[in-house]
C-alpha cells in the first residue's frame, strides 16, 4: 500500500469539498443568510487539506487494489464529515443528526431528520441539495475529472467507487472518462432545471430537485416532497428524469454519440426497464379500486414505483393510506435498484439478472446432472469468479439488512418500520413505512440507531466490499 | 493521438503503457479476458475483448478513428491481417505490423505497397540481432547506440571502483578528452536515472552513458579498464532464428564464430546454412564442452536459446570459465535488471526492442531516430534543424529548453559538436537531444512547435 500518497489524495479531496462551499456560501451572501457556517467549514477543510497535502509529497504515486479501497472508503467518511458542519455550525441540528443529513445527503440516500425542511435557510437547502448531486455521480469521479492526479491505478479508485459489478470507460483515459460522465450528468441536470422552470417551478426549487433527482437522492425543499407542488407536469419530468438517472450512463453516452442499437440490445437496459412497467402495472391493478380516475392513478403508481426502483426516494402521494398489497411491493422495490453505471443506488438490476440466470441454470442442472449450463450475458459466458461475486455481495447485503432491521426492532420499533428502514439506508432511497413513512423522518430514532444506519447508507453507496475489506486483517498487512 | 493496440501481450502492453503514458489515447484489443482484465486495472487505456482480425471487433474498438494502428499479436499472420485490413478498409494512416519471418515481411510490403498510408513492419529478431551486433565492437558496454550517422556512440559502462573515473567531477571530462570531447549523458545510481551536469561525480558502481567519437573509444576502455579477450571469436549459445542470423551477420564479417545447439535436427540445419562458423552440438550449459571449445578465450559469449532463464545460466557459466563478455537473450522484465546485477554485461530483450521501435515511430516526424536508455528512464532524440525551429537562436543555456534536458551533440557538415552553454544551433544543423522518459512529451511539443 502506498499509504503516503493515499493520504495525499484524500487532501486534495477535501481541497475539492472546501471549493465546492464555496457555492452555497456565496448563496448565503446573495440570500442574506447567515454566511459564517459555511465560511467555518470551509476554513477547515480548506487548512486540514492544504496541510495533509503538504505534508504527503511523494513521488510515489502508483495506486493497488487496496490503495483504492481505503481512498474511496476514507474519502467518503471525510466528505461526510465536512459536509455534516454546516448543519452543525448554523445550530439547525446537533451532532448526530447533522452527521446523519450529510451521510443521506452524499450517499443520495434522502431519508431527513429535519421535520419542517421549508424553515432552513435557502443557502442550507442548497447545500443539502448538492452533497447529493455530488454523491451521485461520485466525488472520487469529480476530484478525477477536475484533477490531474493521478497516475496508474487511478482506475482503482474508479472501480471503487462507481457501482454495479463492472466499471466501463467510455473514453481510452480515465480522467476524459470521468470528465464525460460528468459532462452528461450535469447535461442531464441543467435539462431537468429548465423543464421544471417551465412547468411553473421557482428557479430554486427547479435547481435543488434537478439536482436530486439526477442523483436518484430524493431530498426536497418541501416537507410533502415533489407532492407539495401538487403539478401532474412537475410529476412527469421527476419520472422521466428519476428513469434516466436510474440508468447506466454509458447507454446515455453511447445513445448520444449516436450507437442506439448497442443501447436498444442491451439486456440489462430492457430487464430494468419490465421491471419498472411491470411492477408499475401490478400497483396500478393494486390501486385501480381506489376511484382516483385513470390518470391519476398511473401517474401516483408510475412516479412510486420510479422513486423506489431507481433509489431516489421522492413522495408524490402519502402511499401509508394505499393498500397492504401496494406498500409491500414498494419495500420489496427496494431489493431491485437502479442499473450499474448509474447514480441508483440498490443491488443493482445487473446483479439481479445475473442471480436470477444462475438461479435457472442451477435448477437446470439439478434437472439434466451432467449437463454443461453456462450462464450467458451478452451472448459471453460470464465467469464463475463474476457469479460467485454476485452471490457474495446478495449474501451481504442480506445479512446487513437482516442485522440492521434487528438492532431497529431491539430499539423497540415495529417490524414495518425496522425492515423498511434498513432497507433504504441500504438501498439509498429515502423513506421507509411506519414511523419513517413517506410523511414521517428519521428524528425519532435514537443517537446510536442513527449512526448505525448512516454506516448502512455508506455500506450501500459502496456496495458494501470497498468497506468491509477494510475490517480484514490482512488488508492491514503488507 | 489515437492508438490502437492488436494483441495484449508483452509487446503489446508495454506499448501500450508508453503510448498512455505520453498522454495518447489507447485501445488495446485482446480475446484473452483475464489478461484483459489485467491491462484495465493496470494502464490507462480501454480495452476490448476479442479476435483482432474481426471487423466487428476493431470497429467497436474505434479503428475508425484511430491515428496509428499496432499488430503486435503473437501470430505473424493474424498481424497481417489487421495491418492491412486497418489500411484496406479503415485507411488508418500509419500501420505497425509485428512479424518476425522474413518471407512475411516481404508480402506485406508488397502488399502494403499498394494500399494508401505509412507501413513499417518491426522484427523482434532482427532488432535483437541489430542489438547484439552495435554492442559487440565496444567491449565493456552494456548498451550501445549510434548517432548522427556514426559520428557518435552513445554507450553505457560501469564504473568500476578504482579506475580514474572514480571520484571524477563531469565538468573535468573536458580536460581530460580536449578534442575531440566526450560527454556523460546520463547516470543510473541504484534506484536513481538522471541527467548529468558539470558539477556532478562519478562514483564506483554508477552506471554511466557517454557520447563519444568513435576514434576516441580506445582511449575511454583504456581509462576504465576494460578487458579484452585474447583472441576474437564470438561464441553463441542456440540456433534460434536470432543465433542463426547473428551466426550468418558475424560469417559476413569475416569473424570467427562458434554455434552450440542441443538439438540434433537444428544444429544440423543450421550446419548446412553457415559456412564456417564451427556448429557444435551441446547444451548451452555444457561445462565440459565449452571448455573444450575454449571459451575462456571467447571474446564474446551470447546466449540465444528461446529460455530466457537458461540463456541467463549459461552466461554465468560462460563468464566463471573465462569469456571477456556475456550477453543474454531475456525477454522477461522483472528480469532484465536483476540479471544485469548478476554480472551479464548485456541484457537484449527482443521484445522490448520491438516496443522501443514502435515508439519511435509514432515519434517519427518531428525526429529523425530516438532510442531510450536504461529500461526506458532516459530517451534520446535526433533531430534535423528546419528553419523556424525553436531551436535556434538564443545560446543554449537561454534556449528554454525543458528542464532536465541536454543538447549531447551537434552534426555541422561533416564535424561532430559538442556544445557548451554559449554556443547556438544554427540551421541544418542535427542535434542529439537527451531527456529523462517523463519529459519526453515535452521535448517533443518544443521540438515540433515552431
Amino acid at each position: 500500500m502506498n499509504r503516503r500518497f493515499d493520504l495525499h489524495l484524500l487532501g486534495w479531496l477535501l481541497l475539492v469539498v472546501a471549493g465546492l462551499l464555496l457555492v452555497p456560501l456565496v448563496a448565503a451572501v446573495a440570500f442574506e443568510d447567515a454566511p459564517g457556517p459555511f465560511v467555518s467549514a470551509l476554513l477547515l477543510a480548506g487548512v486540514a487539506g492544504a496541510g495533509l497535502v503538504a505534508v504527503t509529497q511523494t513521488k510515489e504515486r502508483n495506486l493497488r487494489a487496496r490503495d483504492g479501497f481505503l481512498v474511496v472508503s476514507g474519502a467518503w467518511a471525510v466528505t461526510s464529515l465536512v459536509g455534516a458542519l454546516p448543519y452543525l455550525l448554523s445550530g439547525s441540528l446537533g451532532p448526530v443528526d447533522a452527521l446523519f443529513e450529510s451521510v443521506s445527503g452524499f450517499t443520495t440516500t434522502g431519508s431527513t431528520v429535519i421535520a419542517d425542511v421549508s424553515a432552513l435557510p435557502r443557502s442550507l437547502l442548497l447545500w443539502r441539495a448538492m452533497t447529493q448531486w455530488l454523491g451521485g455521480m461520485g466525488i472520487i469521479l469529480f476530484t478525477i475529472a477536475i484533477l490531474p492526479l493521478l497516475g496508474i491505478g487511478g482506475m482503482q479508485l474508479f472501480k471503487a467507487e462507481v457501482p454495479g459489478p463492472v466499471a466501463d470507460k467510455v473514453r481510452p483515459r480515465l480522467a476524459a472518462t470521468a470528465r464525460t460522465l460528468w459532462g452528461l450528468y450535469v447535461g442531464f441536470t441543467v435539462a431537468q432545471w429548465l423543464a421544471l422552470m417551465l412547468c411553473g417551478l421557482s428557479w430554486f426549487d427547479a435547481l435543488c430537485h434537478a439536482l436530486t433527482t439526477l442523483a436518484t437522492g430524493g431530498f426536497s425543499t418541501r416537507n410533502a416532497s415533489v407532492g407539495e407542488f401538487s403539478s401532474p407536469a412537475v410529476e412527469w419530468v421527476v419520472i422521466v428524469f428519476m428513469l434516466a438517472a436510474g440508468m447506466n450512463f454509458v447507454l446515455h453516452y453511447k445513445a448520444l454519440t449516436g450507437r442506439w442499437s448497442d443501447v436498444v440490445r442491451d439486456v440489462e437496459l430492457r430487464y430494468f426497464l419490465a421491471v419498472v412497467g411491470g411492477a408499475a402495472v401490478l400497483l396500478f391493478a393494486v390501486l385501480w379500486d381506489q376511484g382516483k380516475g385513470v390518470h391519476d392513478t398511473v401517474r401516483a403508481a408510475l412516479f412510486q414505483t420510479v422513486s423506489i426502483v431507481t433509489t431516489t426516494g421522492y413522495v408524490s402521494v402519502d402511499y401509508e393510506l394505499w393498500p397492504h398489497a401496494a406498500q409491500f411491493l414498494l419495500v420489496a422495490l427496494m431489493l431491485f435498484g437502479g442499473m450499474s453505471g448509474s447514480t441508483g443506488g440498490g443491488p443493482k438490476s445487473l446483479r439481479i439478472l445475473l442471480a436470477l440466470r444462475s438461479l435457472r441454470a442451477t435448477v437446470h442442472r439439478f434437472i439434466h446432472p451432467h449437463a454443461v449450463v453456462p450462464v450467458k450475458y451478452h451472448g459471453q459466458v460470464v465467469s464463475d469468479g463474476v457469479l460467485s461475486g454476485v452471490a457474495a455481495f446478495l449474501t451481504a447485503y442480506v445479512l446487513l439488512a437482516g442485522g440492521a432491521a434487528a438492532v431497529v426492532t431491539a430499539a423497540g420499533y415495529d417490524f414495518a418500520t425496522a425492515v423498511s428502514a434498513s432497507l433504504t439506508a441500504i438501498g439509498n432511497v429515502g423513506p421507509g413505512l411506519g414511523a419513517v413513512g413517506a410523511m414521517d423522518n428519521f428524528s425519532s430514532f435514537p443517537a446510536a440507531v442513527k449512526l448505525l444506519l448512516s454506516a448502512c447508507m455508506l455500506l450501500g453507496r459502496l456496495e458494501i466490499f470497498t468497506i468491509l475489506v477494510l475490517f480484514s486483517r490482512q488488508f492491514w498487512r503488507h | 493521438m489515437r492508438a490502437l493496440v492488436v494483441g495484449g501481450g508483452l509487446v503489446g502492453s508495454t506499448l501500450a503503457a508508453r503510448l498512455a503514458r505520453d498522454r495518447h489515447d489507447v485501445v488495446i484489443v485482446e480475446s484473452d479476458r483475464e489478461r484483459l482484465q489485467g491491462l484495465a486495472d493496470d494502464l490507462d487505456v480501454q480495452v476490448v475483448a476479442g479476435n483482432g482480425t474481426a471487423v466487428e471487433v476493431l470497429r467497436q474498438a474505434g479503428i475508425e478513428e484511430c491515428d496509428v494502428l499496432f499488430a503486435c499479436t503473437s501470430s505473424d499472420e493474424a498481424n497481417m491481417v489487421v495491418a492491412l485490413m486497418g489500411s484496406a478498409l479503415f485507411k488508418v494512416p500509419r500501420v505497425v505490423a509485428r512479424l518476425r519471418d522474413r518471407s512475411h515481411e516481404a508480402s506485406f510490403a508488397a502488399i502494403a505497397q499498394r494500399l494508401g498510408g505509412e507501413h513499417v513492419c518491426i522484427n523482434p529478431d532482427q532488432a535483437a540481432v541489430e542489438k547484439i551486433l552495435s554492442l559487440l565492437p565496444v567491449p565493456g558496454a552494456v548498451d550501445v547506440v549510434t548517432f548522427l550517422d556514426g559520428k557518435l556512440i552513445i554507450a553505457g559502462f560501469p564504473i568500476p571502483a578504482g579506475s580514474d573515473f572514480e571520484g571524477l567531477l563531469l565538468s573535468h571530462l573536458r580536460l581530460l578528452f580536449p578534442s575531440p570531447p566526450v560527454l556523460a549523458v546520463a547516470i543510473r545510481r541504484g534506484e536513481e536515472s538522471f541527467v548529468p551536469h558539470g558539477e556532478d561525480e562519478f562514483r564506483a558502481g554508477d552506471l554511466a552513458y557517454f557520447a563519444i567519437d568513435p576514434h576516441e573509444l580506445g582511449n575511454v576502455l583504456k581509462l576504465l579498464g576494460v578487458r579484452r579477450g585474447s583472441e576474437e571469436r564470438v561464441m553463441i549459445a542456440g540456433a534460434s532464428r536470432i543465433g542463426l542470423e547473428l551466426a550468418q551477420r558475424l560469417e559476413a564479417r569475416n569473424e570467427d564464430v562458434t554455434l552450440f545447439e542441443d538439438d540434433l535436427e537444428v544444429a544440423e540445419a543450421a550446419a548446412a546454412q553457415l559456412k564456417r562458423t564451427v556448429v557444435v552440438r551441446a547444451q548451452a550449459t555444457d561445462r565440459e564442452v565449452l571448455e573444450e571449445e575454449g571459451v575462456e578465450r571467447a571474446s564474446a559469449f551470447v546466449a540465444c536459446t528461446d529460455d530466457s532463464s537458461l540463456n541467463v545460466m549459461a552466461c554465468l557459466l560462460a563468464r566463471r570459465l573465462g569469456a571477456a563478455r556475456a550477453f543474454s537473450l531475456v525477454d522477461n522484465p522483472a528480469l532484465t535488471r536483476m540479471v544485469g546485477e548478476l554480472g551479464i554485461d548485456a541484457v537484449v530483450s527482443p521484445r522490448l526492442l520491438t516496443v522501443g521501435l514502435a515508439v519511435q515511430f509514432v515519434r517519427r516526424g518531428r525526429v529523425r531516430a530516438a532510442a531510450a536508455l536504461m529500461e526506458d528512464l532516459i530517451e534520446l532524440v535526433e533531430v534535423e534543424v528546419e528553419s523556424g525551429s525553436r531551436l535556434v537562436g538564443p545560446p543554449l543555456a537561454e534556449l528554454g529548453l525543458p528542464r532536465g534536458t541536454l543538447v549531447a551533440a551537434l552534426l555541422r557538415g561533416k564535424n561532430v559538436i559538442v556544445p557548451g552553454g554559449g554556443d547556438r544551433i544554427l540551421v541544418g544543423d542535427r542535434a542529439l537531444l537527451i531527456t529523462s522518459t517523463a519529459r519526453a512529451a515535452e521535448l517533443d511539443a518544443f521540438v515540433g512547435g515552431q
